[in-house]
């Protein structure tokens, strides 16, 4: 046995470690859900009850499933615009330069702002807006969440795109422009073709983090158990009700919210995994 | 040849040039637009903390612990500024970077190290899969998980260590993936040549491989640590909050976003917030930066 | 080799911490009265060098925490059911340390006081009444100009002891709130918007015009939100104060302390208060704790319960508590104990 065959044992085994704990999660969460999913079953799914009071528990997800969805779609709705336009900027119109390179710094900086920031942010200077505008009585609720959420996406959505849109080959350019054709009609004709799985890839992805996202959420939804009317009504999201009431809770509304966040684990992971097979086929 | 026909017929070069000129224009108008909005965001957040916060900053607030209600109540009430600072947050957060980075990092260098060296084999797509995967996975689950594993069973309540188990599983697939990307970049000759000369492989690794790819993994684990620096969700779980500075691995320990939680929850500290988060916005900035230039800097 | 050094640190850091520290009381639970034991504990600590550390996660939280044992003492607003107490895993006893009171604020720009009775109140937050022009709160408040504005409802979307003490006063004084909605830390609101912890609902207020919702007093005698004068059961309208809420503890009450005091019969009381407590295990000895560990915190709890304590709660807006309440608080730690003998004198 000698250096070189234990060392590479040892890589092997501790690579295990990341298996086990990926495992062990799921265990974990499932272990926590069972009271919840032996009671409720599939039921749990499609029921918008909530009731945590004493004597006649009963628990559903339908609510917070809507209200996480409504507000990923319509954060992805209009991230979509800003992370396309922030990727034509940095990857098209001024590729290699010293301001596309500001621009996409400045855009990860983006990413890099906590989650809390977003929230104090939103419900110090964004909510007085919304209620200025007269959209909503409190300036809480949908609209407001997924404004701050797009913006929280926006770099998810570009840092693939903008490797994407930078691969076009330059010889298909160059034969559109040799023909005469306009900057806009070789990004509609040749630059989308060749870049959309990857654009694409990259807004699955960046739905997969607005799925996820607990506390500014949590700061600017209006915290209501009921199924969203409008775009600015009240809700809550499958994150924002397990921060708001996982302290608080024992027995089994601790365990539906355990699976609560069994089934967000799930349906991240769904997303992720559908989003990086668009990027392998690409290779 | 059929390709650049196909684009010469669907780009509509049969319509008149000026309107074709006019409509480039317009969007190249508006790609600049939403540019600037998108980028405005940063200013328009940092700018709203200063003009917030720049008042309270002073230097008792990195040195002092965060007051109570009721010193910060008499403070507002005589108009006076809130004494105290966020010392035991500023401890608390590097604390659990520390437990954490001590989890993390090396089981994070060796798992890329293990992807780098197998690259091509299926079990290690597997693994990066995985680690892709738990990525993603949102940080209030993890809270929930290090719940599960620390606070209840080992720790027997709310503990910093608990917290740093936390944050070490949302930084250990950042690492790995991190790790893995910039020892790719180490051009294989270099280490075929090692090994030409008889090195042992554990020798090619740590004087060859590790060397060569530093600063890109310094660069990683600087984004992973910036990352999980300003989590809340998680911490509010585990670590909970401490108005002292506590070493005590098992005791609820602080944090700095746990702070800015308890200030907004807080009618008589709202005044502390602001500083607060710009002492976080700043650090949190700074890390990203630094990481950056150290990965362009290599290129 | 730096891990190594890395990892010398971290342990010395680790054992200096736990040398510094003589005894350490960690405790979990109720929001409500946080500022109290924030400032309360502070003082303990300067005075007495136990470090106590106190996480304000909700009652709900102080309760579960204590039931999986990972605290010293829990904190709650709301006193445990029958059933919750069998479903401890062993004797609890609860200790009473102030009481505070819910009170009803509004934004009504120009509106400086209203009055309002049970039964407004409670159709107010049942959305019989939807708009501030309507005649029953027009008649109640001859001299306020209402605008004609919706009224928007603001509740807690957590759960909490705030929560729980309005919902118990509601349940007290209208039968239809009782059948329709109920009591608890959590229930299921008919109208309004949920915002969490009481600034979420303070800052839900202050930013909507025509907006109403419940506060802890802590929190609205702080700010100074306009709050609205609410009729007792003598037919009184009272203000929410130090003296009103205080008032409310003066009444008789059960040996073990478990009582509301919501809709207190007392005439200068005001009706939606009530009691905050800690709670512990009634027998110390579990988990391996230490005999020193049980009776600091036995020592801590007493201490809560001493006029000096007592003084910095009125000091930080809280009701404290009738001295009658008080020698009761001191007579159940009393009767404490570590494996059947008892702790403190």
């Amino acid at each position: 046995m000698n250096s070189d065959k234990i060392l590479k044992r040892v890589l092997f085994f501790s690579s295990l470690v990341i298996v086990l704990i990926a495992a062990a999660m799921v265990f974990s969460l499932f272990e926590g859900s069972l009271p919840s999913i032996s009671k409720f079953g599939w039921r749990f799914l499609i029921s918008d009850q909530w009731d945590p009071t004493q004597g006649s528990e009963n628990y559903g997800a339908l609510l917070f499933i809507v209200g996480t969805i409504l507000t990923s779609v319509l954060a992805l709705v209009i991230a979509i615009p800003l992370a396309f336009c922030t990727s034509l900027f940095v990857a098209e119109y001024f590729r290699g330069t010293k301001l596309a390179s500001i621009v996409g710094t400045l855009v990860d900086l983006l990413a890099g702002i906590p989650s809390i920031i977003y929230g104090l942010w939103g419900f110090y200077i964004l909510c007085p807006l919304v209620v200025e505008a007269g959209l909503s009585p409190q300036g809480f609720g949908v609209f407001t969440s997924a404004l701050i959420l797009a913006i929280m996406i926006v770099p998810y959505a570009t840092s693939l795109s903008n490797t994407t849109i930078a691969m076009v080959p330059n010889d298909l350019k160059e034969a559109a422009y040799a023909l005469g054709a306009t900057r806009l009609e070789v990004i509609r004709t040749v630059i989308l073709p060749n870049a959309r799985s990857g654009m694409t890839a990259s807004y699955i992805l960046a739905f997969g983090r607005a799925i996820g996202e607990t506390l500014a959420v949590t700061m600017l939804i209006g915290n209501e158990n009921a199924i969203p009317h409008g775009l600015f009504s009240t809700g809550n999201t499958m994150a924002s009700v397990i921060a708001n009431q996982f302290g608080e809770a024992s027995g089994l509304q601790l365990s539906a919210l355990i699976e609560l966040a069994l089934l967000l684990f799930v349906i991240t992971t769904i997303i992720n995994a559908i989003g990086k097979y668009i990027i392998k086929k690409i290779g | 040849m059929d390709n650049i026909i196909n684009i010469g017929k669907t780009a509509g070069l049969l319509s008149s040039i000026g309107y074709r000129k006019a409509k480039n224009n317009i969007f190249k108008i508006l790609v600049m637009v939403f540019s600037f909005l998108t980028i405005s965001m940063v200013f328009l957040i940092i700018g709203t903390l200063l003009v917030k916060g720049y008042k309270q900053i002073n230097l008792a607030f990195f040195t002092q612990v965060a007051p109570d209600t009721f010193t910060a109540m008499m403070a507002t009430a005589n108009g006076e500024i809130i004494p105290g600072g966020i010392a035991n947050g500023i401890l608390g957060s590097i604390y659990l970077v520390l437990i954490a980075s001590v989890i993390a990092i090396p089981m994070g260098i060796v798992i890329g190290v293990y992807l780098s060296e197998n690259s091509k084999k299926k079990y290690a797509c597997v693994i990066r899969d995985i680690a892709d995967i738990m990525q993603g996975v949102p940080s209030i689950v993890i809270g929930i998980i290090a719940y599960i594993w620390v606070v209840v069973p080992l720790t027997k309540g709310y503990s910093v260590l608990a917290g740093g188990v936390a944050l070490a599983i949302m930084m250990l697939p950042l690492i790995v993936r991190s790790t893995e990307e910039s020892l790719k970049m180490v051009p294989d000759t270099l280490k075929e040549a090692a090994i030409a000369l008889g090195t042992p492989y554990y020798k090619v690794i740590w004087r060859v491989l590790i060397p060569t790819s530093f600063s890109g993994l310094i660069s990683g684990i600087l984004l992973a640590v910036s990352r999980v620096l300003g989590e809340t969700a998680p911490l509010m779980l585990t670590t909970l909050g401490n108005p002292d500075v506590n070493w005590n691995i098992a005791k609820p320990g602080s944090a700095v976003p746990l702070l800015i939680w308890q200030f907004y929850n807080d009618p008589n500290m709202v005044n502390l917030i602001w500083s607060s988060t710009i002492f976080l916005m700043g650090f949190v900035l700074i890390l990203n930066l630094i990481s950056k230039w150290i990965g362009a800097k290599r290129k | 080799m730096k891990k190594s050094i890395v990892l010398v640190a971290l342990l010395s850091l680790m054992t200096l911490g736990n040398k510094v520290s003589a005894q350490s009381i960690s405790g979990a639970g109720a929001t409500f009265p946080e500022p109290f034991y924030n400032a309360a504990f502070a003082s303990y600590e300067r005075a007495a060098h136990a470090k106590v550390t106190y996480g304000g996660i909700g009652s709900g939280g102080g309760i579960r925490s204590l039931k999986d044992k990972i605290v010293d003492f829990g904190a709650s607003d709301a006193f445990l059911t029958n059933q919750e107490l069998r479903e401890m895993p062993a004797p609890i006893v609860h200790i009473p340390t102030c009481s505070g009171a819910v009170v009803v604020a509004y934004n009504l720009p120009g509106v400086k006081q209203i009055k309002l009775t049970p039964t407004v109140l409670a159709s107010i937050f049942l959305g019989q009444i939807r708009n501030w022009n309507h005649p029953a709160l027009r008649k109640l408040n001859p001299g306020v100009r209402f605008p004609n504005k919706e009224i928007t409802v603001v509740h807690r979307s957590d759960g909490s002891g705030t929560t729980n003490m309005f919902t118990d006063y509601l349940t007290k004084v209208n039968k239809v709130w009782h059948s329709k909605v109920g009591a608890g830390k959590t229930v299921n609101w008919p109208v309004g918007v949920g915002a969490k912890g009481n600034p979420g609902v303070a800052g839900a207020i202050h930013q909507t015009q025509g907006s109403i919702g419940y506060i802890g007093s802590e929190y609205a005698f702080a700010q100074r939100e306009p709050s609205a004068l609410i009729q007792n059961k003598a037919g009184k309208f009272i203000k929410a104060t130090v003296a009103s809420t205080s008032a409310a503890g003066k009444g008789k009450i059960p040996a073990d302390t478990r009582v509301m005091l919501t809709n207190s019969s007392a005439p200068t009381a005001y009706p939606i208060a009530g009691f905050t407590w800690l709670i512990i295990y009634k027998d110390q000895a579990y988990n391996n704790r230490s005999f020193a560990q049980a009776q600091a915190t036995l020592k801590l709890i007493d201490w809560m319960v001493s006029r000096n304590a007592q003084a910095l709660a009125v000091k930080t807006n809280y009701a404290p508590l009738p001295a009658g309440v008080a020698a009761r608080a001191k007579a159940i730690l009393r009767t404490v104990t570590y494996k059947g003998k008892r702790i403190l004198k």
